[in-house]
């Protein structure tokens, strides 16, 4: 199949949405909620872009929309930058201590205006902490409630059974919204304390005792294999490589 | 279904939850099942709800958080429902919210402390042509004012329940 | 005019709907049906029938009892009043004068119901049944021709002549979108895809609006006709019908008839011999106005939170999990088996050019005569509010009136001549949606009105998109600013330059049209945007930090009537003298001004 983009003619499998070929290509379109492991979510609306198909033009998500045959795409135009603007500008208005939200406000020239006080929160609602988790496999979390009240969180606002303490959701945050806080052998998140295991190579803690155990009974890899922190895990395939490298 | 085969037990979740096949898509039945007999949801029947059907708790709890008809809290034995509708609200429900928290002390969301009473508001029920209107339970309350108001709790306290009525 | 069995004298119809239940018509109903069979030589229990069945459609004088062949309709009946009603007219022939309509334009009393002011314009043809027959009965269904329709589509025509009628007929969808209904159904029988599903929306979540509600409970089977008909159009198997939680007359009315058909072979295996194998089934909804929008149905019937998803692929080609799909709402059904019956030419000779057939308005609000109204598409709004509706009560001045819901906007009174159709209503910044129509008078603020329905998409958005979820809840606080006296002049453009915005990028119909609120009534009553900003008042005397009250002595007869009304006591005068208003105790709730019958009090 083949497409335009920017004036520019690409080539897109059936399936693929246009976000899909513009990040493939290498061509810039800024999404909040996206992450290639989950697809498009269509939440955000910063990626949207004009597309004319048919003869017809319109404003789509670029994370959703699905490539046809001919279409022409603009990743650019005044009205596509206005809605993207505006999109900074109120999203700003309730992450404003989000420093991620801080410099996308500055870059976007959301000019201050009166929209009243800034809330100091730093979640977007973009779900990607809530996908994170469900890739997991756990679903530790989920959004609750709804409309201008929806949020994330565990359910009951409780320390939940299902968390394993993998700070998957941190880790994939764009705005640094989920706190985990290690001290000493001690990890909290979501409300939880969980219990640190050190690694048996260089010692440091690294990672929980539900994680490894969570990680061992779905993979079938034994406990002691899983002993390592991500470096020293490295170090050790290496070590491992080197011994059976020809040269 | 009695309040009495409606035991607030693990036994009498599971007499409602296994009434339906154990399936995602029957999710918001189980719930207004549950509803109807507790006139909540309560946590361990929505722990029971996930694990039938096959869902993670935390979606289930998302649900529940979604679905205005639903409520994780207890409501009062006759639950007032002020419809708020575009016509309820331009004829007045606000003057009859003002005076069911004069009366009992109530605001929307809030049950009393004797789980007698419950407020809340809904967004249309659909009678517009006698508004302001009244949801007392199930039943239908055309053009209520402060002093019909008064009259209407007046009815429902002391054990009055007005089953007799639709 | 419904038929009667040859051996009946009189068929008596009491209207059940909501508005009806709520002011006593059971008790109605049930004493009718006592005062008939206590009757001493069981002649009235053998010639005389009573119905109870769905919405009259004049809300404001029921509970209505009808009786025919002579068409006599009593209004504002009382279980009281059933005894002289047997004694005298169904005994005697006598008509109980007191019970029937007063036509207050002409000053006369009115008999049958057609010639009440309120009937006379109206072409009912989705609500052919509502009011007629009783709802529980399948029977008094068939006797009006129900089913019909399906036996000729089922027996005489081929799927793709059924689809083409439909098309033929330019029927729109009438849930909102106005989408053609055919070209639904085409794409939906043209995706290979298998099984296909048929799904009937009855979320009617716009307040001020139960058109559909009175059709699922007044009419169910009509609604499950058009289903499957549609079901033998595509080759679908199963259908749905998603009906709003609030609505438990409506599931049982449905529930009911879903029996009744499967008992008569009209759903079930081998309908009609045809070799379609067709089901129903009712899905309750969980109270979310969302819902409504195609796609957050589906996740909810699929057991998900009703959230939706981008439409560039159609329910039609992919929908209920994954299958083609087609939804239109209960209205839409309810029109299929008639344009069936008696052809799509017949159904174009009705409507406009581009909006064909009639449309069922809940007219509501400030208005005389509240209640359904089924008229042509086309018809202007002033003949809808004043000829049918009655006009504005208590000699105040009509101001607006909204249509279409939250999503749709307030048109004023230089509109009034406007034809309503699906076009001409988005032209003027408004929609048709579900069919709302809410009067709005003098004592209604623009800007109030815009805050009201803002408040409410914040608490309705599902909260997935951040233009629908962040731009309400911007809008919705520049909006409580302005009417709480702390509006600024720019607040004006920031919140045009945001409802734009979320025009173009929310995900669904719910966050694109939520700004119409606002920004029709900027459009229209801009002037009252800037009476509050600029002028620190509320013209209307409702946004209380922005209104001061006082009684003109000029017009004020002191007939005291308003003195018991105020919650503070804050008016004094003696009577038959001019009365003042403390401005310090006053906390301005109007009580004052709608009680009072000279509009002697006045906004500062």
């Amino acid at each position: 199949m083949k497409l335009i983009i920017d004036g520019k003619a690409f080539n897109a499998y059936p399936g693929d949405s246009i976000l899909d070929v513009a990040r493939r290509e290498g061509i810039a379109i800024p999404t909040l909620c996206y992450h290639e492991a989950f697809g498009g979510q269509g939440s955000c609306r910063l990626c949207m872009v004009e597309v004319t198909a048919g003869g017809r033009s319109r404003l789509v998500a670029s994370c959703t929309y699905p490539v046809s045959e001919g279409i022409e795409v603009k990743t650019s135009t005044p009205a596509v930058e206005k809605i993207r603007r505006n999109i900074i500008m109120v999203l700003y208005k309730r992450a404003s201590g989000s420093v991620l939200m801080q410099k996308l406000y500055r870059e976007y020239g959301c000019s201050e205006n009166s929209l009243g006080e800034k809330q100091e929160e730093r979640c977007i609602v973009c779900r990607l902490c809530v996908l994170a988790c469900e890739k997991m496999g756990t679903s530790a979390i989920s959004t609750v409630m709804r409309g201008i009240d929806k949020r994330v969180g565990t359910p009951y606002d409780q320390a939940a059974t299902a968390c394993i303490g993998c700070a998957a959701c941190a880790h994939i945050c764009p705005t640094g919204a989920i706190e985990v806080l290690d001290s000493g052998n001690i990890r909290t998140i979501w409300n939880k304390n969980f219990n640190l295991i050190n690694c048996e190579r260089c010692g440091q803690p690294f990672a929980t005792r539900e994680e490894i155990d969570y990680v061992s009974r779905r993979s079938g890899i034994e406990d002691a294999e899983l002993c390592f922190c991500e470096e020293c895990r490295r170090k050790k395939l290496v070590g491992k490589m080197q011994g059976f490298s020809p040269c | 279904m009695s309040e009495q085969e409606c035991e607030e037990n693990i036994e009498g979740f599971r007499r409602i939850i296994y009434g339906f096949p154990g399936e995602k898509r029957y999710i918001i039945a189980i719930m207004h099942e549950l509803s109807r007999c507790y006139r909540y949801l309560p946590r361990a029947a929505l722990e029971l709800t996930a694990e039938y059907v096959g869902v993670p708790f935390s979606q289930v709890y998302s649900m529940a958080t979604f679905y205005r008809a639903f409520s994780l809290q207890p409501r009062g034995r006759v639950n007032f429902k002020v419809c708020d509708g575009t016509t309820c609200h331009i004829k007045g429900s606000n003057i009859l919210l003002d005076e069911i928290y004069k009366n009992l002390g109530i605001g929307p969301g809030e049950t009393t402390a004797d789980r007698e009473f419950s407020l809340e508001t809904v967004n249309c029920i659909g009678a517009c042509a006698i508004a302001p209107a009244l949801l007392v339970n199930e039943r239908v309350y055309p053009r209520v004012n402060a002093a019909a108001l008064k009259e209407i709790i007046k009815e429902y306290r002391g054990g009055g329940d007005n089953d007799h009525h639709e | 005019m419904t038929t009667m069995n040859k051996s009946l004298i009189h068929l008596l119809l009491v209207c059940c709907g909501t508005g009806c239940v709520a002011n006593g018509a059971r008790e109605v109903y049930q004493a009718l049906k006592d005062n008939l069979t206590s009757d001493d030589k069981a002649v009235l229990a053998a010639t005389t029938s009573a119905r109870a069945t769905g919405c009259h459609g004049l809300c404001a004088q029921g509970p209505f009892v009808r009786i025919l062949p002579e068409d006599i309709t009593y209004c504002r009946v009382k279980a009281a009043d059933i005894p002289e009603i047997v004694e005298k007219t169904l005994k005697q022939g006598e008509v109980v004068k007191r019970l029937l309509f007063r036509d207050r334009q002409k000053k006369a009393l009115v008999q049958g119901q057609n010639d009440i002011p309120f009937y006379r314009r109206q072409t009912r043809v989705a609500l052919r049944n509502v009011g007629l027959i009783d709802p529980s009965s399948l029977q008094d269904y068939l006797e009006r021709g129900g089913y019909r329709a399906l036996e000729k589509s089922l027996l005489d025509m081929r799927p793709e002549q059924v689809i083409e009628e439909i098309i033929k007929s330019g029927l729109r969808g009438r849930g909102g979108g106005g989408f053609p209904a055919g070209l639904k159904w085409k794409a939906c029988a043209a995706t290979p895809a298998q099984p296909r599903y048929i799904i009937c929306n009855g979320d009617e979540g716009d307040p001020g609006a139960f058109m559909d509600e009175s059709i699922m409970e007044g009419d169910p089977h009509s609604v499950l006709e058009g289903m499957i008909i549609a079901a033998y159009a595509v080759g679908a198997s199963t259908g749905f019908i998603y009906v709003r939680d609030e609505y438990a007359q409506s599931v049982a009315s449905l529930q009911k008839a879903i029996e009744e058909a499967e008992n008569h072979g009209f759903l079930g295996e081998n309908i009609l011999g045809s070799g379609l194998d067709f089901d129903i089934e009712i899905v309750r909804g969980g109270g979310a106005f969302v819902c409504g929008e195609e796609t957050a149905l589906i996740a909810s019937i699929e057991g998900h939170v009703g959230e939706p998803w981008d439409k560039y692929v159609f329910p039609s080609e992919k929908g209920l999990w994954g299958q083609p799909t087609i939804i239109n709402n209960v209205e839409t059904w309810a029109n299929i088996p008639v344009i069936m019956e008696r052809g799509a030419s017949w159904f174009t000779s009705l409507g406009t050019e581009g909006s064909k057939g009639t449309k069922v308005f809940s007219l509501v609000g400030k208005v005389a005569n509240t209640g359904l109204v089924e008229v042509p598409m086309g018809t202007t709004l002033r003949e809808i509010i004043f000829d049918i509706g009655g006009g504005v009560p208590q000699g105040r001045k009509f101001k607006a009136v909204q249509t279409g819901g939250p999503s749709g906007g307030c048109i004023p009174a230089e509109l009034l001549d406007l034809k309503l159709d699906f076009d001409s209503l988005s032209q003027a910044g408004s929609m048709m949606g579900s069919g709302g129509l809410i009067v709005m008078d003098d004592r209604t603020c623009m800007v109030e009105v815009a805050r009201y329905y803002l408040s409410f998409l914040a608490g309705e958005s599902c909260g997935k998109c951040v233009p629908c979820r962040e731009g309400i809840k911007c809008l919705l606080e520049i909006l409580t600013r302005i009417c709480h006296g702390q509006g600024e002049i720019e607040d004006l453009e920031l919140m045009e330059d945001i409802a734009e915005t979320m025009q173009q990028a929310s995900l669904c119909a719910l966050g694109r049209t939520a700004s119409n609120p606002v920004l029709s009534t900027l459009r229209y009553f801009r002037e009252e945007y800037l009476e509050h900003i600029e002028g620190q008042r509320c013209p209307a005397g409702i946004c209380r930090e922005l209104s001061e009250f006082w009684i003109d002595p000029a017009i004020c007869t002191g007939c005291g009537l308003c003195l018991p009304r105020c919650p503070v006591e804050g008016i004094k005068g003696e009577k038959k003298q001019a009365h003042r208003i403390e401005s310090d105790k006053c906390i301005r709730c109007g009580e004052c001004i709608d009680s009072c019958s000279f509009q002697a009090i006045k906004v500062k």
